[in-house]
């Protein structure tokens, strides 16, 4: 290190006032002009978190929601050198701050959680498309699931309610959020957990839905035969239309090519 | 941009980058990223950025390298912005001689590093490591500052011993030096006639904003003034051709009146170095 400790002290109580705005007694400063910085470095750190959390700045009020910023801003050291993922950060710091629980507002873990995501999956890095073809079996055919999604556990349902009503509604809650294959345009969808095991494993373990289905039913609870199989193509179309589901996979053996061939 | 005296670039933003990439006003001949804002990304944002890089040549003006800081260097970043920089084909990457993290914080604007001979060995070092692992010679940025800390030199000594030691070119940020010019009572041309004027890669142009009798601020966000062109023809007359950029951060309604000040860069440049070239 070449820097002395008298220049490390003194480039230390600037930043320290900046991100706090405790005074310091940094000399050889133009008396006025540090409070400039720090204007200029909330203003982005506002900027930026007010953009990413609009549902949260409204459920909690202005005052609340500069607490909050103020909070993490001062206490949480943020680590990326990527403004924009800030938002993250936030969200990190307080949940494991337990601020929610602190302030009475049970549903921030969740409501900063999933509009986080929101920007997550806009962004994130692109996911390897598998190979399909738009013609096939919802029941025989390995599914082309769209590969850029995330599903979602939530104990308030933020996704779907005003947060006045979410915080009545204490449960399990599943959202599924991907991205629109050409647009790159977020899109959420509620699921059960039963969808969510549907989805998990014909994707996760590639299997066709006639290969699951009838474990599915055993696992729901209820009995397999035409009313389940008309409720699973209802779902699995919706997916399709909505292209979370891209198509029909080709490259691996289906059952419906297995039977013909 | 090989091959042209004259470059004028735009930085690729958020809310004109379709605007850029359709040409409807704004008719660039280089664009130039904030690594830091398209790092990472996929989707429709990555899309932008292909399409930006199929058309434009690009460079890279960086913000959170820090290179004054006292933590270690981020090397995972570093890492990052190397791959970046070699995937978009990035002929210029430039930095700020400044820091932005301090007691282990990223505080996202560029804080004045003291000039005092040990930072200047300090950064010295890290702009040497920076350029080892990039494969690439950084240019340094000038920065805008408001106050100085505990200064034992003065800028231009700082400035000057920093990119000889270290190898380094130098991004000449021309609206930098007019803005520390005012608010520190020195000569704008007396400053850039002791620069090391042969090492400038890069040049940059913007717009600021005075907010008090004594202050301006760097904002990028105000049409450039003329004192700034001045200053900026008369600066040109003393080098090489070397690209030149047009920062605009914010306040993009008025297009044309962006464009204009692309056309009229590109006018001065062609007058000096155009006409430079031709004769030699």
């Amino acid at each position: 290190m070449n820097l002395h400790e008298e220049s490390i002290a003194y480039m230390e109580q600037f930043g320290e006032y900046c991100r706090t705005g405790v005074e310091q007694d940094v000399p050889g400063i133009t008396p006025g002009r540090i409070y400039h910085y720090r204007r200029l470095i909330t203003n982005v750190v506002n900027d930026t978190l007010r953009t990413a959390f609009p549902i949260s700045v409204a459920a909690l009020g202005e005052e609340r929601w500069q607490e909050l910023v103020d909070d993490f801003f001062s206490a949480g050291l943020p680590q990326t050198p990527q403004v924009w993922k800030l938002p993250f950060e936030f969200y990190q710091y307080h949940a494991e701050q337990e601020t929610g629980n602190r302030l009475t507002l049970p549903f921030l873990d969740d409501l900063l959680y999933f509009e986080w995501m929101e920007i997550e999956i806009h962004t994130m890095p692109d996911r390897p498309y598998p190979d399909f073809v738009s013609e096939g079996n919802l029941f025989k055919d390995k599914l082309a699931f769209n590969p850029e999604y995330e599903i979602v556990q939530l104990e308030y349902p933020v996704h779907t309610n005003p947060v006045r009503e979410a915080i009545q509604m204490k449960g399990d809650y599943f959202a599924l959020i991907y991205r629109m294959p050409e647009s790159g345009h977020v899109q959420f969808l509620s699921l059960s957990a039963l969808n969510v095991y549907i989805i998990t494993r014909l994707q996760e373990e590639n299997l066709a839905l006639d290969e699951i289905k009838h474990e599915f039913a055993r696992v729901a609870g209820i009995e397999s035969g035409k009313y389940l199989d008309e409720a699973l193509e209802r779902f699995l179309g919706d997916l399709l239309e909505r292209k979370m589901i891209l198509g029909f996979l080709i490259g691996s053996k289906t059952l419906s090519s297995a039977a013909t061939s | 941009m090989e091959g042209r005296t004259v470059n004028v670039g735009l930085g690729l933003r958020r809310d004109i980058a379709e605007e850029i990439l359709e040409n409807r006003v704004l008719n660039p001949d280089f664009l130039e990223f904030a690594p830091e804002n398209w790092m990472g990304m996929g989707g429709a944002w990555k899309r932008v950025m292909d399409r930006a890089v199929e058309r434009y040549p690009i460079t890279c003006h960086g913000l959170s390298l820090s290179l004054g800081s006292v933590e270690e260097l981020d090397w995972k970043f570093i890492s990052e912005l190397k791959a970046f920089l070699d995937e978009n084909r990035v002929s210029i990457y430039s930095e700020h001689l400044s820091y932005t993290k301090s007691r282990n914080a990223h505080l996202y604007d560029l804080l004045p590093i003291p000039f005092r001979q040990d930072a200047i060995d300090h950064v010295v070092d890290r702009i040497r490591r920076v350029q080892d692992a990039l494969k690439r010679p950084l240019a340094i940025e000038n920065v805008s500052y408001y106050t100085p800390v505990a200064a034992e030199m003065s800028e231009i000594e700082f400035v000057n011993e920093i990119v000889e030691r270290s190898g380094c070119n130098m991004l000449l940020d021309v609206n930098n030096v007019y803005v520390n010019a005012f608010n520190h009572s020195y000569n704008a041309k007396e400053f850039i006639e002791q620069l090391p004027l042969e090492r400038v890669a890069y040049i940059h142009m913007a717009g600021h904003e005075q907010v008090e009798p004594d202050l301006i601020i760097d904002t990028h966000g105000q049409p450039i003034i003329d004192p700034v062109y001045e200053l900026f023809e008369w600066t040109i007359q003393k080098m090489e051709p070397v690209p030149v950029l047009l920062e605009r951060d914010y306040n993009f309604e008025d297009l044309e009146q962006i464009q204009g000040e692309l056309t009229r860069i590109r006018n001065i440049l062609k007058k000096h170095w155009e006409v430079a070239h031709e004769s030699a």
